[in-house]
């Protein structure tokens, strides 16, 4: 009896020691659904590494990282989401939060993290306006920092950048000077500015707009819009989609034998599984992405190489809390404490070569966008397979494939 | 355009009235609405997909063992759940919501949440009428009309249809008459479900499968059971047409307003009941003292 | 004095002698001494969701359990409340202690126009039509993201107050006080009127009863209190978005009305803070946190298989039982009515014995 008092006080003083050498970060995501288990897979990955090599250096004194796992249940409910993160913050002790994805609920879950004052490292949702509060209220906003996506306005420049390249192609390849372009967003907020953009920009890079359909973001058949989008001869199918429209849409478009190609923001399109889930019918669909088999930077390759080796699939954009940790390591080794006060200026001051790409924050603590930091890539499905094709001076990008006419 | 409306609505209404001919016979025999309906449309698809893609086992084949245990996993939810709990409308309500609940749940650790896709059973299109209609709905569209055929030929020109259409007619005279009413249930429940299952085998292959596949037509399906009047299976089977056209126009007619094709069915359907609180072809029940 | 004297002769006589009373006051008294003892600041955020959702779940209750006009897309006015108070307070910068009453007008209004168009829909047909009005609703939403923010909502709302513990005292004195009004409500005439049109509408017209003016007052007083609740929840979370109009959460309180017993108002008040924190508390174990769906669908369902009238009459039943002569509830374990003084279990064993020797 008094041996099991000794060996339980042991053991909790052994825990309490061990409490006190960890850095507790939180994960938080919607850990059934993939975007969470990319988050979780990325940090794991970032863990295992930091504490191989003896953890992090906080001023003088070397922690480990332990990790909290914070399923958030957000597709379902954005208040379960906001109870996950009290509860990591206030039950589990956490000092840092990473994650989060439907940018609904990521707003609300701001507004807890804020509330404690807790550095908060978004790898999911790419609304603005989650960079516009830090601009607006400093004070109180300046612990967040998106760490992936680029935020969406900048998500348009990429797209655009890519549609020109598709556009220079067609043009060579079928001798159209001005390609047919149909734009077919779900129906969704983030897609207004962009929808906005490109009826605005798309002629003046001439290219010309035949059409805009909105279908839902769930939908299950585009039978409708793609025999529309046939009837008015578009070459370039510009997808602006998060939904499983996305998968309908590569699906439906390969059954057809569409002529037009596909390419615009097609997040199912990103995943591995995309090419199953659309029975195999969805070849030369393109999409922006963030990770290949490509260098980026000097850390890509291995990144996703090793990404594959230990999970069995290629990383997802939310894999980025993998970036984001090893960045907030060597914020906290150049500031020597775990301080958030004394964090936030050494972020905002931080250039950090990642897997994705370099990230650096501006005014609105958002990855600040531009060739040579952080931009993300383009990739198109061949055959199965998904090809990396933009930037293409980025050593390891392939060429972009059109149908057969 | 207007073979473009004719064609999709025309499939889309088939595989409406499928589901929604199951639930009205359910709701005339049972008086249950069955909320887990769809449920099943999507247990169907996952147990598709899992002989064909995981198994291997060829489409006829994986269609029949798929139809047969999911009807076989519902005979015995309804004997387990809601036969208990027949007289209290109420919980009879909650009791199918918790079962479709657990069947989303179950769907959802067993295969995951992303989205999975079925091969098509048959490749390629035909052009009709200037419009090219792939053959996999074709053959929907064929095997809807063998399925309504059959229920059809069951519920008219059988002994077992008969004792399903007095028990829905009236259900206590029916007792009294010497139909085993419980019997007489389950057996609807069977063809109902069954009916949802081919629906589930049949469109899976068009559409994602994912977990939550069983609320948008639950939802459809719930207002072309109330439009065409609960009980009535003609008022089903034009009610599911109906929408279907109604969605077909939205889509093809306002192609910005695609996504509100969902809210005009509803708004057609509140519509009519203004109009005639029974649905079209509904039948005001006396109040059952 | 006299005011002290009074109060504990009315404790005494009215609410300690029935033990659900008793158990009421003990819960009442608990809920609002909880932050004093045990302060944790993720404890109260559940205490004050639940509060808010059992708002919601009364006000359901009294809808669809008094004049049986089951309701599946309650969400809407909870929806309603949410939205008009967040518009109010961000975009016209409006205090949210008013716009949560702003919010409760415009969700009575939405009531009474989705009353009124139910007016002549009876049973299932009625059920299935609320469902389509959040759906309709939520499509409005999605055609003007300017106005609505689309599927994103309206966030940065501000708080009502600013520690945890004024916020969950907001909730959980709103919630007694809502509950305990339409639980009044519901006990009073007013009440017997409702359950009148419930049983038999047509008889209850033939008695004079303007059972449409009834019915509408209904839908006004649910859904003021529905919208209530969803405008102090917006406020909480600082954001009104599409998920306070979903299906989902029309079935959640569906769910949350029918297992603790319908026509009752405390039944799903008793639900929600058993159900809510229960699912919330199995969603924090890493292993079963993904089964917290699975597991509240399979608890609800056993426990309508042995309670189909749901928990709280189950409950009841089990310690109280009712005289047989002036039909007043007494303690299960008294043996003479507490009021009549009549015995309350039959002496009927001569007279079985009679009977049965023939």
């Amino acid at each position: 009896m008094l041996r099991s008092i000794v060996v339980a006080l042991a053991g909790a003083l052994l825990a309490a020691g061990a409490h006190a050498q960890t850095i507790k970060i939180a994960i938080l995501g919607p850990m059934a659904f993939v975007q969470g288990e990319n988050h979780w897979a990325g940090a794991e990955m970032a863990r295992d590494q930091i504490n191989k090599a003896g953890g992090i250096n906080v001023g003088g004194r070397k922690m480990m990282i332990e990790l909290v796992r914070g399923d958030t249940n957000e597709m379902q409910s954005v208040s379960d989401a906001t109870n996950t993160v009290e509860r990591v913050v206030t039950r589990d002790k956490a000092d840092f939060l990473i994650g989060g994805f439907r940018s609904e609920a990521v707003l609300a879950m701001q507004e807890v993290a804020m509330d404690y004052k807790k550095i908060f490292l978004g790898a999911g949702a790419a609304h603005s306006k989650l960079g516009i509060n830090v601009e607006q209220n400093y004070d109180r906003y300046k612990y967040w920092f998106r760490v992936t996506p680029p935020k969406d306005v900048d998500l348009v420049r990429t797209t655009f950048a890519v549609l020109a390249t598709v556009a220079d192609q067609i043009r060579k390849q079928l001798g159209k000077p001005s390609p047919k372009v149909a734009i077919l967003a779900e129906k969704a907020v983030w897609v207004e500015g962009i929808v906005a953009a490109s009826q605005k920009n798309l002629p003046a890079m001439k290219m010309e707009v035949v059409g805009l359909w909105q279908p839902s973001a769930v939908a299950t058949d585009v039978t409708a819009e793609l025999a529309a989008i046939d009837r008015a001869g578009a070459d370039i199918v510009f997808t602006l989609l998060s939904g499983p429209v996305g998968i309908v849409v590569g699906r439906q478009m390969g059954e057809r034998n569409m002529k037009a190609i596909a390419f615009g923001i097609n997040v199912e399109a990103q995943k591995d599984a995309f090419w199953q889930a659309a029975a195999g019918k969805a070849n030369y669909v393109s999409t922006l992405d963030t990770y290949a088999e490509v260098q980026m930077t000097p850390k890509t390759i291995e990144f996703v190489r090793a990404f594959k080796e230990r999970f069995g699939k290629a990383p997802t954009y939310n894999a980025g809390t993998h970036d984001a940790i090893q960045l907030l390591k060597t914020a906290i080794e150049q500031a020597g404490t775990t301080d958030a006060d004394k964090l936030v200026p050494v972020l905002e001051k931080l250039s950090f070569v990642g897997a994705a790409g370099v990230i650096e924050f501006d005014k609105r603590h958002d990855p600040v966008w531009g060739l040579g930091k952080s931009t993300g890539i383009a990739v198109q499905w061949q055959d199965g397979k998904k090809v990396p094709f933009w930037p293409p001076q980025v050593p390891g990008m392939q060429s972009f494939k059109m149908p057969a006419r | 355009m207007l073979q473009d409306i004719l064609v999709t609505g025309l499939v889309n209404g088939g595989v409406y009235a499928l589901l929604a001919i199951g639930f009205s016979l359910i709701f005339g025999v049972a008086r249950i609405v069955n909320i887990a309906h769809t449920a099943f449309y999507m247990l169907a698809a996952y147990c598709f997909y899992a002989l064909l893609v995981k198994a291997n086992l060829g489409f006829v084949l994986s269609a029949v063992i798929a139809v047969g245990a999911v009807t076989l996993v519902a005979v015995v939810c309804y004997r387990l759940v809601i036969e208990p709990v027949r007289e209290h409308e109420a919980a009879v309500l909650i009791a199918t919501i918790a079962l479709a609940l657990i069947f989303q749940e179950l769907m959802l650790l067993t295969f995951g949440g992303h989205y999975l896709g079925i091969p098509s059973t048959l490749e390629g299109v035909v052009r009709v009428l200037g419009v090219s209609i792939p053959y996999q709905r074709l053959l929907i569209l064929v095997v809807a009309a063998a399925a309504l055929t059959l229920v059809w030929f069951v519920l008219y020109r059988t002994r077992l249809g008969l004792a399903i259409r007095a028990t829905a007619n009236d259900l206590e005279v029916a007792n009294l008459m010497g139909m085993n009413v419980n019997r007489v249930a389950m057996a609807t429940v069977a063809i109902s479900v069954a009916l949802a299952a081919v629906a589930g085998v049949v469109v899976a292959p068009v559409f994602v499968v994912d977990p939550f596949m069983w609320l948008a037509p639950l939802v459809t399906m719930l207002a072309i059971v109330v439009l065409g009047g609960l009980g009535s299976l003609k008022g089903s089977l034009i009610g599911a047409l109906i929408i279907g056209y109604v969605e077909a126009i939205t889509v093809f007619a306002l192609p910005a307003g695609a996504y509100l094709k969902g809210a005009v069915a509803l708004l057609i359907m509140v519509a009519v009941l203004l109009a005639r609180p029974e649905g079209l072809f509904g039948v005001a029940f006396e109040e059952e003292r | 004095m006299y005011l002290l004297r009074r109060g504990w002769a009315e404790l005494k006589n009215e609410v300690f002698v029935l033990p659900s009373r008793t158990l009421v006051l003990a819960w009442v008294v608990a809920l609002l001494a909880l932050p004093a003892v045990y302060g944790d600041a993720y404890v109260l955020r559940i205490l004050t969701m639940t509060c808010l959702f059992a708002i919601f779940a009364a006000s359901w209750d009294l809808l669809a359990g008094y004049t049986g006009q089951v309701n599946f897309g309650h969400a809407l006015f909870f929806g309603a409340g949410a939205y008009t108070s967040a518009l109010l307070s961000l975009r016209l910068g409006v205090s949210p202690w008013v716009t949560i009453w702003a919010g409760a007008a415009v969700a009575t209004l939405v009531g009474v126009f989705v009353g009124y168009l139910c007016l002549r829909l009876r049973g299932s047909y009625l059920s299935l039509a609320t469902l389509a009005f959040p759906l309709i609703a939520l499509g409005l939403l999605f055609a003007f993201p300017g106005f609505s923010g689309g599927e994103l909502g309206i966030s940065g709302l501000r708080r009502l107050a600013l520690t945890p513990m004024a916020n969950y005292y907001i909730a959980a004195v709103s919630m007694l006080a809502i509950v305990f009004a339409l639980w009044k409500l519901a006990g009073s005439k007013f009440g017997i009127v409702l359950h009148a049109i419930r049983d038999d509408e047509v008889a209850a017209r033939a008695s004079g009863i303007n059972t449409p003016r009834y019915k509408l007052a209904v839908f006004a007083v649910s859904a003021a209190a529905a919208g209530f609740a969803g405008a102090l929840l917006a406020h909480y979370i600082r954001i009104a978005g599409p998920s306070s109009l979903e299906v989902a959460l029309s079935f959640q309180v569906v769910i949350w009305g029918i297992f603790g017993g319908v026509a009752t108002i405390y039944g799903p008040v008793a639900a929600v803070f058993l159900l809510y924190p229960l699912t919330e508390w199995l969603g924090s174990f890493r292993a079963v946190g993904e089964l917290r769906l699975l597991a509240f669908a399979v608890i609800v369902l056993l426990v309508l298989l042995f309670m189909p009238r749901g928990l709280a009459p189950w409950v009841r039943d089990r310690i109280e039982a009712q005289c047989p002569r002036c039909k007043q509830r007494n303690g299960a374990w008294k043996r003479l009515c507490r009021l009549c003084g009549a015995p309350l279990k039959a002496e009927v064993a001569r007279a079985q014995r009679l009977v049965g020797h023939q």
